[in-house]
């Protein structure tokens, strides 16, 4: 998925050598997964209070999570569905959620919080329903990541392995059948 | 279908709208890897999107980790691997870390607390052992301790009356 160097190191880890708990291949696995595994802790625990203490305990649970009960998260893993270096960072990411929400509470910077989410409803203005069906699952994460999470075209892009031309078309389609559908024309 | 009037702007019309609650899906970290690689078929990557889409937490999961993913990773502190490294030991080394008197007992595999339990049993039973052969030594305490504090009284005895004695067997020595 890149092409960095910790990475590269990690799809020649020996996995069945590292499941039976040799010890040089977990090493050399650490040594591997180590800065994946700082870059997800660090930008999960981004959100919470947390300590440089914190990040390296919140690593220190992503490894034991991986070796505890005879590698058994790890025998999980299965290579034929994805890259070593995705399901690692997902796992670390729900380990560090873990993490900190046995610490304390989440807290975000006022500034990175997304307008849609601090804006007061108006409870007065009830909402149309959209039914069911009318957009695709793709259109609606869209126009979820674009208007709820204020996400550039290029992170949408990023996300679903498509190009950017190819997510303002689908964005285009699916505010064409939204309007359509409450019969209200585009300008 | 409703009459009412719609927004003009997009972001404005999306505010405007609701999508049908529907309750997120659980997705395992294997099938969310492989959406995240764009691996999954069609159908099972439609409902990947549907639980992204509806929840708030796992939409930020994904962007957050496309983003980590697509982007060369800063490097780790040391400290951080060699933590980690501790958590799996040398077979071998596993096995020198048996004190010589645990590896006399017979291994109870699992059975780490019965063999804790039967050490401590040892050491009970080698206490009391040295416990009762003690009594000779402690008798030959007592009398030792006997003998210090007489020659401490001794030694407390007037300085005058001492020296005429001593003088006494001098004299009686050099007749």
């Amino acid at each position: 998925m890149n092409g960095n160097a910790g990475v590269t190191e990690l799809s020649q880890i020996d996995l069945r050598s590292l499941a039976t708990g040799h010890k040089r291949t977990w090493d050399a696995f650490v040594t591997a997964a180590s800065p994946l595994i700082n870059a997800v802790v660090r930008r999960t625990l981004a959100t919470y209070r947390s300590s440089e203490d914190d990040v390296m305990d919140a690593a220190q649970d992503v490894f034991l999570r991986l070796c505890a009960n005879n590698f058994r998260l790890l025998q999980t893993y299965d290579p034929a569905r994805a890259g070593l270096s995705t399901w690692l960072a997902v796992v670390a990411r729900s380990a560090a959620v873990d993490f900190a929400r046995r610490r304390r509470q989440a807290t975000s910077p006022i500034d990175e919080v997304p307008e849609s989410a601090l804006a007061v409803e108006d409870r007065h203005v009830e909402k149309l329903k959209i039914p069911h069906g009318l957009l695709t699952e793709r259109q609606t994460l869209i126009l979820k990541c674009l208007y709820d999470e204020e996400r550039d075209v290029s992170e949408i892009a990023q996300l679903l392995k498509i190009d950017a031309q190819t997510v303002r078309s689908t964005h285009h389609k699916a505010l064409l059948r939204l309007r359509e559908h409450f019969k209200e024309e585009a300008p | 279908m409703s009459t009412e009037r719609i927004p003009l702007d997009d972001k404005a019309l999306w505010r405007r709208l609701a999508t049908s609650p529907v309750a997120p899906a659980a997705v395992s970290d294997m099938d969310f890897a492989a959406w995240l690689e764009g691996r999954l078929p069609e159908t099972a990557a439609a409902r990947i999107e549907a639980a992204v889409a509806t929840d708030p937490a796992l939409r930020q999961a994904a962007l957050e980790l496309a983003d980590i993913l697509g982007k060369p990773l800063p490097v780790a502190p040391p400290r951080m691997a060699v933590r980690a490294q501790a958590l799996v030991g040398f077979p071998a080394e596993r096995q020198v870390r048996k004190s010589w008197l645990a590896s006399l007992l017979p291994d109870f595999g699992q059975g780490f607390a019965l063999q804790r339990g039967a050490l401590a049993a040892c050491a009970v039973f080698v206490a009391a052992v040295g416990f009762m052969l003690g009594g000779g030594l402690s008798e030959r305490y007592e009398d030792a301790v006997y003998a210090s504090r007489q020659s401490s009284t001794d030694a407390a005895r007037p300085l005058g009356r001492d020296t005429t004695g001593e003088l006494n067997d001098l004299f009686t020595d050099a007749t």
